[in-house]
């Protein structure tokens, strides 16, 4: 079978997700439920890129042509979209809280023009 | 050259007094940024000296990092030198980190745990390195010991310094600066002393993989 960089990438990717979500479970800070749900959908992201063959046994099993999957994958896509922008969202306002207690934190200290004078 | 000393600091009230008094021995002024301790790390440095500049939420070293920077440019720094607040570094080394700076032979001075003899635990060293991987790929420049908290940066790279990460990634950032701006480099061997509390005070494995993937992330949307 011949492998392309995304089947090898992928799940690789999968892998690193699931570890992370699973120590997040292990301190407390997901349950084990969200745990048991990621693993789950990483594991699907991995075996869908790993056997591209399973979206048309899927397909098959449920009763939808082949045109539906590119539903299924617009959809992912869609998900996948929405997820990039949320992080990116979150690191933004996480920048921009860290901008306003760096300001507050230079303005709580009175610094004037002056070298200090502690040595 | 007016030189000035930032340390991050975030609950360290029973080590941060020692480390100022032990780099006021070797630099004209100590900042220490605390950060949102909820203990008196802010007190204690005071007390031993230094300038405090207080975060009134924990924002993580990067954060802390850069506003220590921005301190010390409003206090006429020439040169700054980092280190952690925890008793990990010997401020005994600075002479030897200041060493290229005062030569005019490089722009930033990255400490190498790594390049001595030290106890080191495999752990640390095996992070280290997979930081050190990390670091290379992401910003295409080598560097011995790129996750240490220990540097100095020199005129040139004090004025053009501009850390954006909040957190431990800081020190790849710092690294990727250095290439972006093409900064002289050099690596100083120095010691480390671990001890049970810096140990415990460390990443884990779950932060370390946090960290790497925000690096990776910001790599990307950079």
């Amino acid at each position: 079978m011949e492998i392309s960089l995304y089947q090898l990438l992928t799940p690789l990717v999968a892998i690193v997700a699931i570890l992370y979500a699973w120590s997040l479970v292990f301190r407390h800070k997901k349950t084990l439920w969200e745990g048991i749900l990621w693993t789950i959908f990483w594991g699907l992201v991995a075996a869908i890129a790993l056997f591209p063959s399973v979206m048309t046994y899927i397909s098959s099993l449920m009763g939808i042509k082949n045109r539906e999957n590119a539903v299924f994958i617009t959809f992912f896509g869609v998900i996948f979209f929405i997820v990039f922008y949320l992080v990116m969202r979150l690191e933004e306002l996480e920048q921009k809280q860290t901008k306003i207690v760096r300001k507050m934190a230079l303005k709580n200290s009175n610094l004037g023009e002056e070298a200090p004078e502690n040595n | 050259m007016r030189t000035i000393a930032v340390i991050p600091a975030y609950n360290e009230e029973g080590r941060v007094a020692q480390v100022v008094r032990d780099v006021l021995k070797f630099v004209d002024s100590v900042i220490v940024v605390d950060d949102g301790s909820t203990d008196k790390t802010a007190d204690a440095a005071t007390k031993a000296g230094a300038i405090v500049v207080h975060h009134v939420e924990n924002c993580g070293a990067g954060a802390a990092t850069m506003t220590g920077i921005e301190a010390a440019r409003r206090f006429g720094a020439d040169v700054l030198v980092t280190l952690d607040a925890d008793e990990q570094h010997s401020p005994d080394d600075i002479p030897a980190l200041l060493a290229p700076i005062e030569k005019d032979e490089a722009d930033i001075v990255f400490a190498n745990r790594f390049g001595q003899r030290n106890r080191i635990p495999f752990i640390r060293r095996l992070f280290n390195g997979i930081g050190n991987i990390i670091t290379f790929g992401v910003t295409g420049k080598w560097v011995a010991d790129s996750q240490c908290g220990f540097k100095v940066f020199g005129p040139k790279a004090l004025k053009q310094i501009d850390l954006k990460m909040s957190g431990f990634e800081f020190c790849t950032e710092i690294v990727r600066e250095s290439a972006q701006h093409k900064w002289r480099t050099a690596q100083v061997p120095t010691k480390v002393i671990y001890s049970e509390y810096t140990l415990a005070k460390g990443q884990s494995f779950a932060n370390g993989v946090k960290t790497a993937l925000k690096i990776l992330l910001r790599s990307f949307i950079r």
